[in-house]
């Protein structure tokens, strides 16, 4: 449903992110991690066709996003790490316009809407909601529709614990679905708990994919089975290291490795 | 993939919902109500202006405030198309978001333009009759098209510039140079050619000013030469009758224009 292939981006002379291939079969999540400025949003944003790919392929849905953009994102919803929307936006028109847009019922929207609290804030800007509520509604619109393909970046920003678990919720509501979801994060327990596969990105290359326990394996920390036991910290830290010390080693956890 | 309707009543609700259109319709109706009342003060004389009087006193006022309006809106209007990132992801062409977005800021600030002088209008025909009042509907063309010529320009400036603040400053700079720049370099043309060439580069010049356009096109209204200035003049010399309708198209030109080359650059754009 997602596919990357050699997909890649320079800014100016500055390589933001090496080659990358990927593919995000409906009803899976897997999510980006590593440090800031590893490539995480770019490639993000360049599925999203945010931003031109300086070579390399994108896929929604099998459509190319560069060339086959309007069948690509009629498949979409994105999330962006930003606001995504002038913060004079009032809510109720835009919850409108993407139910306008994706062909649902606005009162589908306002449902949505309601999920997150925001029955009664229609009239406000999204200037006026706090952060966390602008989160929550963000997400709502995102999965608004039919939405075969999710992109989520740092879906978790700026929330608390109850709005954390409504974005869990939203993600693991799409992945049943059957839509394939594709989410960037800093939040590891996040990931732990939905990511089918992980992708482990530092400065621009791939050091590590797989499930959580092919990371671990890669990265030689022993991992429990439980979520609350996880050892994901340790297995990030270690092969983020891994990766600014060694970068152009690649170690790529195949599905099979295990 | 256009939904051009549902991006068209976004954008309208957004600019609707603005203080800047209540405010320019208010401005409006009041200037003109204040130039009909005490524009004859100056003579001794206390007495409603008529339509004609009315309309050339805010023939100034109109090619000042609307293309700083306009340009500093759209400018703002332009460089937020940046911020655009849900809607650029949603199935609609990048084009149609900057179409729709001059469109929608058209539609009220023009609703504004029509309110204010139009109220201010009926006041005017019920004190002071409504003979001329052709010359006033004309004027409140004149400052629509130079309203939607500017708007255009406006956010092809934001679109370029990108960021509100620089945005902003490059629009006042060519506010600046469409009110006083264009008029500094007709005198110095005047002052440079012979009288015989100097007639095509003045008409040249004016057709590149869209405020000058729409100055000519509403002093036009009144069949003086003598006050349409050195651009005006050499357009009648050179044109003829058909002077009026090249401004027109000068106008619709500087709407259509920078529109079609801020969606390209937008549609271009990484956000």
């Amino acid at each position: 449903m997602i596919g990357l292939k050699e997909l890649h981006k320079s800014f100016g002379g500055r390589r933001a992110l090496e080659p990358l291939t990927l593919d995000v079969a409906g009803g899976e999540v897997v999510a980006l991690i590593g440090p800031n400025g590893a490539g995480k949003s770019t490639t993000l944003r360049m599925l999203a066709g945010l931003i031109q790919p300086s070579g390399g392929r994108a896929t929604i849905g099998g459509h190319d996003v560069v060339t086959e953009a309007a069948a690509a994102r009629r498949q979409l919803g994105y999330l962006s790490q930003r606001s995504g929307c002038p913060l004079a936006t009032v809510v109720g028109d835009l919850a409108g316009l993407v139910a306008r847009v994706r062909e649902v019922p606005f009162e589908q929207a306002v449902q949505s809407l309601a999920r997150a609290g925001m029955e009664d804030r229609l009239e406000c800007t999204l200037g006026e909601l706090s952060g966390g509520q602008r989160q929550r509604a963000m997400v709502e619109l995102a999965t608004l529709g039919p939405v075969a393909a999710l992109l989520l970046d740092e879906p978790s920003i700026s929330l608390d614990s109850e709005g954390s678990e409504h974005v869990r919720d939203a993600i693991r509501q799409a992945r049943d679905r059957g839509t394939a979801v594709l989410f960037a994060s800093h939040h590891l327990h996040d990931v732990a708990v939905l990511a089918d596969r992980i992708v482990v990105l530092v400065q621009g290359r791939v050091v590590a994919q797989g499930t959580l326990a092919q990371l671990a394996l890669a990265a030689g920390v022993p991992c429990d089975a439980g979520v609350t036991d996880s050892p994901i910290e340790r297995i990030y830290q270690v092969l983020v290291q891994r990766g600014r010390t060694a970068a152009p080693r690649l170690t790529i956890v195949r599905e099979n490795a295990a | 993939m256009t939904h051009f309707g549902a991006l068209f009543r976004f954008e309208l609700a957004g600019a609707r919902r603005t203080r800047t259109v209540p405010a320019f319709a208010a401005g409006f109706g009041l200037a003109s109500m204040a130039v009909a009342f005490i524009g004859l003060s100056a003579g001794g004389v206390m007495e409603v202006q008529g339509f004609a009087r009315t309309s050339v006193s805010l023939l100034q006022l109109t090619i000042w405030v609307v293309p700083m309006l306009a340009l500093v809106t759209g400018a703002l209007a332009g460089a937020e198309c940046h911020e655009l990132e849900l809607m650029a992801t949603l199935p609609v062409r990048r084009e149609s978001l900057v179409l729709t977005r001059w469109l929608g800021w058209s539609v009220a600030l023009g609703a504004a333009i029509l309110v204010g002088l139009g109220l201010a209008g009926g006041v005017i025909g019920l004190l002071a009759g409504t003979a001329d009042a052709w010359r006033y509907l004309r004027l409140i063309g004149v400052a629509l098209l130079l309203l939607c010529a500017t708007l255009s320009l406006g956010i092809w400036i934001g679109v370029m510039a990108r960021a509100r603040l620089k945005a902003l400053a490059i629009a006042v700079a060519i506010w600046f140079i469409l009110v006083i720049g264009v008029d500094l370099a007709a005198i110095g043309l005047l002052a440079l050619l012979p009288p015989s060439k100097a007639g095509w580069w003045l008409s040249i010049l004016l057709m590149a000013d869209p405020v000058d356009s729409a100055r000519v096109l509403g002093l036009s209204l009144f069949q003086t030469e003598v006050v349409t200035g050195p651009t005006g003049a050499a357009l009648r010399r050179v044109l003829g009758g058909a002077g009026s309708w090249a401004i027109v198209a000068a106008l619709a030109a500087w709407t259509m224009v920078p529109l079609a080359m801020a969606g390209r650059r937008f549609a271009r754009s990484d956000l």
